[in-house]
């Protein structure tokens, strides 16, 4: 569906490919706004009349301007999904478990930036402590995956959870984070790999967009 | 969580979980939550965690009418920016500008306060044009962030500068059952 949607995103950063994942299930097209951080882009006056916290990813649907990645996605689904999209049920307890998920996937993603960010924004050399923390994190998806059971991760069919999930591990595996304690884990992401839609060329992209920047500097010598 | 409840007038049985002592990571509450996370609710078969997550369960299980948290797309995402607001960018920052001289002995990093002014300078320009948090009535949202900004202040960062934090606070203060005790 060709709608007037803006999205402004930067490639490489892992929160901006979760709605992308989204609205490519709902087979709705993003008008695709790159916004370089490198070069501060964030920061000129026209996005920040958009948006002042001047954050990505941000979505522009008519005069609605949104931001925070899982809240453009609770809002693409109620809007353009169908009446109960199994993407995000809304039966509470259904709803409960995915939106657990959702808050866990910030979770994860703050550990992984605890670890990641010094080294890749001011080279600094990774810090071991963190990574255990980061590591931990890991483990904590990994035993729910276990103890759930299914093929997705919160039933056998896929949900806006394993859209975020499968983009933050995806480029997390990319930048040579191990997974060897988490065989869960690499079994859902070739579940992910082979059944969602946009795993190639949003998810598996942007992460190794990632992994040409930063692998080198994340391995631990 | 708990102000949600109470603004739904549900029967919550508390059971404390003592951190200092560890109790998280006891054997039969590790059995309900592998994370060993609090708070932590059990509903029938429904184990849930992660506060946020606790709160809507609440309302979209519990509550006649939407009004904690809108059905609508547009009202509902509103509330959701400001619940992920509160956890990724408010709260977070508070918590890397306390913890370490909370738990480490370090000193107060200038860099880290200024993160944390700069989120509740958000806040308070958020607020503007918006009785509550996240549009003109009380929604989880308002939950979520009026614990957070309680806890902000009671570690001596002050919110007198923030002219419509202050108010928005004054008005959950009113306007929350059970405010004093949960906050």
């Amino acid at each position: 569906k060709r709608l007037a949607l803006d999205y402004y995103y930067a490639p490489a950063s892992t929160p901006s490919r979760g709605p992308m994942m989204t609205a490519r299930a709902l087979g709705i097209e993003l008008n695709l706004k790159s916004v370089d951080l490198v070069k501060q882009e964030q920061l000129k006056p026209e996005f920040l009349a958009l948006n002042h916290q001047h954050t990505l990813p941000t979505l522009v649907d008519g005069s609605f301007v949104l931001w925070e990645s899982k809240a453009i996605i609770g809002y693409l689904v109620s809007k353009y999904g169908k009446d109960d999209d199994a993407l995000y049920p809304r039966e509470p307890c259904k709803r409960a478990l995915v939106d657990r998920l959702l808050y866990f996937d910030m979770s994860l993603h703050q550990h992984f930036r605890d670890w990641a960010f010094p080294a890749m924004k001011q080279g600094l050399p990774p810090c071991p402590e963190a990574l255990v923390k980061f590591q931990t994190y890991l483990g904590h998806l990994d035993t729910h995956l276990r103890l759930q059971g299914t093929r997705f991760v919160t039933s056998d069919t896929i949900c806006v959870a394993d859209q975020t999930l499968a983009c933050a591990t995806t480029t997390y595996r990319e930048l040579g984070v191990s997974m060897i304690s988490h065989p869960h884990i690499v079994s859902w992401l070739q579940r992910c790999e082979a059944d969602m839609p946009g795993y190639a060329d949003i998810c598996l992209e942007g992460a190794n967009i990632m992994a040409q920047c930063f692998k080198e500097i994340l391995t631990v010598k | 969580s708990l102000l949600t409840a109470r603004q739904l007038d549900l029967d919550i049985n508390l059971k404390h979980v003592d951190l200092l002592k560890s109790e998280q990571f006891l054997p039969a509450f590790l059995a309900i939550n592998p994370e060993h996370t609090v708070p932590t609710i059990v509903d029938g078969d429904l184990a849930l965690w992660e506060s946020r997550a606790v709160s809507g369960y609440f309302v979209n299980k519990y509550c006649k009418g939407d009004w904690l948290y809108p059905e609508e797309a547009k009202p509902r995402a509103r509330v959701d920016r400001m619940l992920m607001f509160d956890m990724g960018t408010l709260y977070i920052r508070f918590t890397k500008y306390v913890l370490p001289v909370v738990f480490k002995g370090s000193k107060p990093d200038p860099e880290a306060k200024k993160s944390l002014l700069e989120a509740l300078m958000w806040f308070d320009t958020f607020l503007e044009n918006s009785t509550y948090s996240a549009g003109s009535t009380i929604t989880i949202a308002d939950h979520s962030l009026a614990a957070s900004v309680e806890t902000i202040k009671q570690s001596k960062i002050s919110i007198a500068r923030y002219r419509n934090i202050k108010a928005w606070l004054q008005l959950c203060q009113d306007n929350m059952p059970g405010y004093e005790e949960n906050v």
